[in-house]
């Protein structure tokens, strides 16, 4: 049986690290939304999702979080008119990411608090681990 | 001579060649007590060699981090736990240290 303050960090810490993985996800498509095709009529960057799987920690018995699987936006490509472009297509259209910048600043922030809930689970878990050891000075 | 009586002595088959003394019970309880009697300083040193190793796993951590091979939520957690294992050995240390100078302060 493992501490289970212990286990608490350690759960945090892999929520920390599922909750980085978003974040590099959200950086990957706010740095794509603009990235077109090559060649004429190609599909531009498609957005990526992310989705989270509870994961049994076998040393603990906790259930740890990590990161599912990395998926791809379905929705459709909006398509803007740019003769010039090198993926602009016989009439002059340009297929664009699926990239909605407000969705992504959304799930950015919500990425940012989860990992500040989280940050605080270690932070109350240490200081119990430093109350209870400091028992042992008085 | 009875031939029966004297042979049981140097028979190997009869395990029981002599009767139980009163003090064999008491003989092995000493000598269980002989290996147990630095029972608390081995743990002590066990605690300080698993605080030393966990040190030791939190410094490779840190320079994995440093060579950007471990996350830094990898290496917050081993320094961390390097931390949490120090300071435990080092209370239990004080605590021991502090019964060992009670004793010696003890009037005879």
């Amino acid at each position: 049986m493992a501490d289970p303050l212990v286990s608490a960090l350690k759960i945090a810490s892999s929520g920390m690290e599922a909750q980085s993985t978003r974040l590099r996800i959200v950086s990957e498509n706010v740095a794509n939304a603009e990235t077109t095709g090559k060649t004429p009529g190609a599909d531009p960057y498609v957005r990526k999702t992310v989705t989270f799987a509870a994961t049994l920690d076998e040393v603990t018995g906790a259930n740890l979080v990590r990161v599912g699987d990395i998926g791809t936006d379905k929705s459709a490509f909006e398509s803007a008119y740019d003769p010039g472009n090198p993926a602009a297509d016989a009439n002059g259209y340009v297929k664009r990411p699926n990239v909605n910048m407000l969705t992504e600043m959304m799930d950015m922030r919500e990425a940012n608090r989860s990992y500040e809930a989280n940050i605080q689970v270690v932070k109350q878990a240490r200081e119990i681990i430093n109350m209870t050891i400091d028992l042992l000075r008085s | 001579m009875i031939p029966a009586i004297g042979s049981s002595v140097f028979d190997t088959t009869v395990s029981q060649t002599r009767a139980p003394s009163v003090t064999d019970g008491m003989a092995s309880v000493d000598r269980a007590r002989g290996a147990d009697f630095n029972e608390f300083s081995n743990i002590l040193s066990r605690v300080m060699v698993d605080a030393a190793n966990t040190v030791k796993a939190g410094e490779a951590t840190s320079i994995q981090g440093l060579n950007g091979k471990a996350s830094t939520q990898a290496v917050v957690d081993a320094v961390m736990s390097a931390e949490r294992t120090l300071q435990t050995a080092v209370a239990v240390r004080d605590k021991a240290v502090a019964a060992y100078m009670e004793l010696s302060r003890m009037a005879i």
